[in-house]
């Protein structure tokens, strides 16, 4: 009983270390694999309509309805050790009293899997193996990091909790990304150079101005 | 058995023995608690609506400090709703103003609408102090024991009774 158990606890020790270690190599081995990402992104166009931006919205509102054109390379953020980028486009605008950007709403996003991380995907079964067939034999796909959309309409609308968001002047887009790891440490874009991880190249957009509040013709009628 | 009943000394060295490795583990939770400044600097994925990110079963590290920057869009954040005790991980997606008083609003990446209906009733948006710290490093899978336990209580009695077995049993 005695030295069964006693071997049993140090197989498992020994186990669970080796784990760690190797883990830790995985993880510390993002470091090294180099990063330079960019992107452009621009407005198309934009409306602001009053109503409900979503079927659950309890109070009709402002609401900015925004369509984009965005191309990115995030081609180099694919290693070995990348379970999935979160690519995301932003909104940015100031508040009335400040010139910083305090406000910030998400208007677009995607989940890029790396092909090792494909089945855990939440799509259609026809999607899937269309997806899984796109990489096959490949356990890492850089070129899934290219992005070219044009003319995209964004996912989300663009709210203010004041219900007022017409005419909101010095609007920016802007390209973010985070790293998802299958160990390790997440991290998103960052703010400076940090070692072979370069800043994104370009992913700002020109400053715009919301439009003046669009009236509905049959709101008129009545 | 026989063992405790012949050599007491030695059963009160098991004994301590093993609230020393209970008050280790305890203090090493409480020290990391400290230094990520969060109630729960380790959390274990419960659902899948991060998913592909996270699955159930994962562990999660937590950080809970504005040392460089606030707590912005992007961030994968755990929050507390008002009233209920289940701790939420969903990335923020939007955030009006700065400071203490930023509202923040949350959605699951897996989740089709954000986070509005899983508010407390009048809460339309989240403040810095309702985030019990922000996603910050990750491990697979590891955590999924704790589930387990959770969803069979009687796999805890079983655990209990084998290691009171092994204390008890263990000559050292």
């Amino acid at each position: 009983m005695h030295s069964s158990v006693v071997r049993i606890q140090n197989v498992f020790g020994f186990f669970t270390t080796v784990a760690f270690v190797v883990a830790a190599l995985i993880a510390a081995s993002d470091l090294i694999a180099p990063r330079t990402p960019s992107a452009n992104v621009a407005l198309k166009d934009v409306q602001v309509v009053r109503g409900r931006p979503h079927y659950y919205s309890s109070k009709k509102e402002e609401y900015a309805v925004i369509k984009f054109s965005l191309s990115a390379d995030l081609s180099s953020l694919f290693t070995w050790n990348t379970k999935q980028i979160f690519v995301y486009v932003s909104a940015s605008w100031p508040n009335s009293t400040s010139t910083e950007l305090t406000n910030e709403a998400v208007i677009w996003d995607t989940i890029i899997t790396n092909p090792s991380a494909d089945h855990l995907q939440n799509i259609g079964p026809v999607a899937m193996k269309k997806l899984i067939r796109s990489a096959k034999g490949k356990s890492i796909d850089p070129s899934r990091g290219k992005i070219e959309l044009k003319n995209q309409k964004a996912k989300y609308q663009i709210t203010a909790p004041t219900g007022k968001v017409a005419e909101t002047d010095n609007v920016v887009l802007r390209v973010h990304y985070n790293v998802q790891p299958w160990v390790g440490i997440l991290t998103w874009t960052p703010q400076i150079e940090f070692g072979s991880w370069k800043k994104i190249k370009g992913g700002v957009s020109k400053a715009f101005k919301l439009p003046p509040l669009k009236v509905k013709k049959e709101e008129k009628k009545e | 058995m026989l063992s405790v009943l012949q050599n007491p000394r030695q059963a009160a060295a098991q004994l301590l023995n093993f609230g020393l490795i209970l008050s280790t583990a305890f203090m090493m939770w409480k020290g990391l608690s400290v230094i990520a400044d969060s109630p729960s600097p380790i959390v274990v994925v419960l659902s899948g609506s991060m998913e592909p990110a996270f699955q159930r079963g994962d562990l999660l590290f937590l950080w809970n400090r504005n040392w460089f920057e606030e707590t912005k869009v992007g961030e994968i954040v755990v929050y507390n709703v008002k009233g209920k005790d289940i701790p939420i991980v969903h990335r923020v997606v939007r955030k009006f103003g700065v400071g203490d008083e930023a509202q923040l609003l949350t959605k699951g990446d897996n989740n089709v609408a954000d986070d509005t209906e899983l508010y407390a009733r009048g809460q339309d948006y989240l403040v810095r102090k309702d985030i019990i710290g922000s996603v910050v490093a990750y491990i697979p899978f590891v955590g999924y024991v704790t589930i387990l336990l959770s969803e069979h209580p009687w796999l805890k009695t079983v655990m209990l009774g084998i290691m009171g077995l092994v204390v008890v049993l263990q000559r050292e």
